[in-house]
């Protein structure tokens, strides 16, 4: 059952995606950056899946301290690794937009760095999780680790409202607006991320419960 | 080209077309750099998949020898 909800969810994330894409393509071009500007579609659902992931991982890690249940643990490093995953697609498709539309691939500034220090702090989780060899203590110090991770969410997200960024300010947040049908596509690509996030996190989660049945079948193979 | 050069809509024109493409080009590259860098990550998902579970098989095939 949970096999077919999973496949039927991946499918739906799969039509829609390509249903947009095709909507997306016929859209007119933006004024000033052209056809380029359409990488916002799929730049901006990428971030918003990736923090969601973020908020996931830090409820999860604050769940697993308080009742020590390796359930919240599982689904901790399941979000974070597909999170890091989007992650890296915002980061690279964020720079190959920069190159374009400022000439350049990269530039230090508030948004872009605290992302990459996001990605870098993340990617730190898992290589922590990978040099402890005692579950609990590894789950314990992953959970820690995760919501110290955390803190740089909010950084990446308000620091185009904090500080002057050579990254564009919100268009929403400032009171702008797309045009109606841009709005739907938009949105569109964000339920099509966030569903394909969640068959990504549903199928590493089962991976989990996978090594988990492998550990104690290696427990019961030494005990005999 | 002289003809181009003589003919300012026409310039214009091959201009326009030029920028598209080359904004086209980009667009083609921050897509396929999006799916190639998620389906990377679902094929590793996959061979994990694989991996857990001919481990659990083989697990299993010596617990019921021991057995």
């Amino acid at each position: 059952m949970r096999e077919k909800i999973l496949y039927v969810l991946g499918i739906a994330a799969l039509l829609i995606l390509a249903w947009n894409v095709n909507a997306i393509a016929r859209l007119p071009e933006e004024t000033q950056q052209g056809v380029t500007f359409k990488i916002i579609f799929f730049h901006v659902p990428m971030w918003a899946a990736a923090v969601t992931a973020a908020c996931t991982a830090l409820l999860a890690s604050v769940g697993f301290l308080i009742t020590k249940n390796f359930r919240f643990d599982a689904l901790a490093v399941a979000v974070t690794e597909v999170g890091l995953a989007f992650t890296t697609v915002g980061l690279v498709t964020g720079s190959i937009w920069g190159r374009e539309i400022w000439g350049i691939w990269w530039t230090w500034d508030a948004r872009l760095t605290s992302a990459l220090v996001c990605w870098l702090l993340y990617a730190g989780y898992l290589m922590l999780r990978n040099a402890i060899e005692e579950p609990t203590q590894r789950a314990t110090f992953a959970a820690v680790f995760s919501i110290f991770a955390f803190l740089d969410v909010p950084i990446v997200v308000f620091s185009i409202k904090w500080w002057r960024t050579q990254h564009p300010q919100p268009v929403f947040w400032n009171g702008g607006s797309f045009p109606p049908d841009w709005t739907t596509h938009f949105l569109w690509n964000m339920v099509a991320m966030l569903l394909l996030g969640t068959v990504m996190v549903a199928v590493r989660l089962r991976q989990e419960e996978a090594q988990r049945e492998i550990d104690s079948l290696r427990r019961m193979a030494h005990a005999l | 080209m002289h003809l181009i050069s003589q003919t300012p809509l026409l310039a214009q024109l091959v201009s326009d077309a030029e920028r598209l493409q080359h904004q086209y080009e980009f667009l083609s590259y921050g897509l396929t750099a999006a799916w190639v860098i998620l389906a990377v990550y679902l094929l590793i998902m996959v061979s994990r998949e694989r991996k857990l579970k001919r481990e659990i098989g083989s697990l299993r095939a010596i617990l019921e020898e021991k057995k």
